[in-house]
């Protein structure tokens, strides 16, 4: 098993930190923002997993539900509900915000985007008791989103509720998640996105803009 | 964002209790929606109410005790979570240009399988027919060709028993009308 991951994508904090957290054998190749791993799509992405029957896994999200389904804890029906909420709604706004932040250095703009977000995860920790987002122990669900909101909390200048900043802090003081954070980072915050977010809107541009041929 | 707004709020739930009639649940469940994408809701009487179509159709699977169609390995598990993820987050969003890349993909990545989990039968396909039915139904007899393995895998799941439900069928012709190169 091999995961492909390369510097400044913020996609790959959470496949590191979910790595490390189960402790799952795998070896890991640094690639280029051009480098191309999975054959059937046509522009480059990671991370990305290789599986042992030589499939690719390109979801970051699907590879952190592998790596703890592996490690013999399962999808549930909460764990289900938090990553696709990430998925469809989360991360849309981040990349939004992350592309405020570190390209046209509007960092109230990036906090405003960020704001119902926030505020939805703010009033689901307080309708539990839980230290983490499904239970007493952190799942797959904590990991993803902490990766996910990780470059706006930590030092963009995003602010978020009380409860949402201790269970922040629960997740990151982990050393897994630290090593993570600096891995794909280098301790240079949303600063070291900027060729990533530079390519991602590039590509999203080009294709909303590009006539049909 | 879904461009298309209320026909999508309708197809969500559509596709719910086609799911449903599929899986063979006798009592039919209640949905709403919720927030300015109209995200279905499913309200339960024994906990607190499950948010969003991936994670509601892999409820019902459970509930109907059909694991295996959220698949049989680790692996194949994470590859129909990847589909599922992937209709919510391109298919339902995508732009008339994106369509094009999406069926570029999805017709090379099916160009070895029979299914979108490989020799298995899932609820990604299940799923992603409902979500590229209103795309494949427009398509040109030439593209058609063009995305011939999207076009097979298709049709294939809609002769699949009891998957239709509340789509129209769409005309897939086995042999080709132009030749297979491309002028």
């Amino acid at each position: 098993m091999k995961l492909y991951i390369s510097e400044g994508n913020p996609h790959c904090i959470k496949a590191l930190a979910a790595l490390e957290l189960t402790g799952v054998k795998c070896e890991i190749e640094v690639i280029s923002h051009e480098e191309k791993v999975v054959p059937h799509i046509t522009h480059p992405v990671s991370p990305v997993l290789l599986l042992p029957s030589g499939q690719h896994l390109f979801s970051p999200n699907s590879i952190c539900q592998y790596l703890y389904d592996i490690s013999g804890q399962p999808a549930t029906d909460a764990t289900n509900q938090w990553l696709e909420w990430e998925a469809t709604n989360l991360q849309p706004a981040v990349l939004q915000s992350l592309h405020m932040v570190a390209l046209q250095g509007k960092r109230v703009e990036a906090a405003a985007v960020m704001k119902e977000h926030l505020n939805w995860l703010e009033q689901s920790l307080s309708k539990r008791n839980t230290a983490f987002l499904t239970a007493e122990e952190m799942s797959v669900a904590d990991v993803v989103l902490w990766a996910a909101l990780y470059p706006l909390l930590s030092d963009a200048g995003v602010e978020a509720g009380e409860l949402v900043r201790g269970w922040f802090q629960r997740v990151g003081v982990l050393s897994a998640c630290q090593t993570a954070a600096q891995t794909v980072l280098r301790g240079k915050g949303a600063e070291a996105l900027k060729t990533f977010l530079q390519k991602h809107t590039a590509a999203h541009t080009q294709r909303r803009d590009s006539p049909t041929n | 964002m879904c461009r298309i707004g209320f026909r999508c709020i309708k197809m969500a739930l559509r596709e719910l209790s086609s799911l449903e009639r599929f899986l063979g649940l006798k009592k039919p469940n209640k949905y709403s929606t919720q927030g300015g994408k109209k995200v279905p809701v499913l309200q339960n009487n024994n906990g607190p109410a499950l948010i969003g179509l991936v994670t509601i159709a892999s409820h019902l699977v459970h509930e109907a005790k059909r694991p295996e169609l959220l698949g049989n390995s680790a692996e194949q598990r994470a590859i129909v979570q990847q589909w599922l993820e992937h209709r919510v987050t391109r298919l339902d969003n995508c732009s008339k240009e994106e369509v094009k890349v999406i069926l570029k993909e999805l017709n090379q990545y099916l160009e070895d399988k029979v299914y979108l989990a490989g020799n298995v039968f899932t609820l990604a396909d299940i799923l992603m027919y409902y979500g590229i039915h209103h795309i494949v139904v427009e398509l040109a007899v030439q593209e058609k060709e063009l995305y011939l393995n999207v076009t097979r895998w298709f049709d294939h799941i809609q002769h699949y028993p009891g998957i239709r439900n509340h789509l129209p069928p769409v005309v897939v012709l086995r042999n080709r009308v132009y030749p297979s190169s491309h002028h």
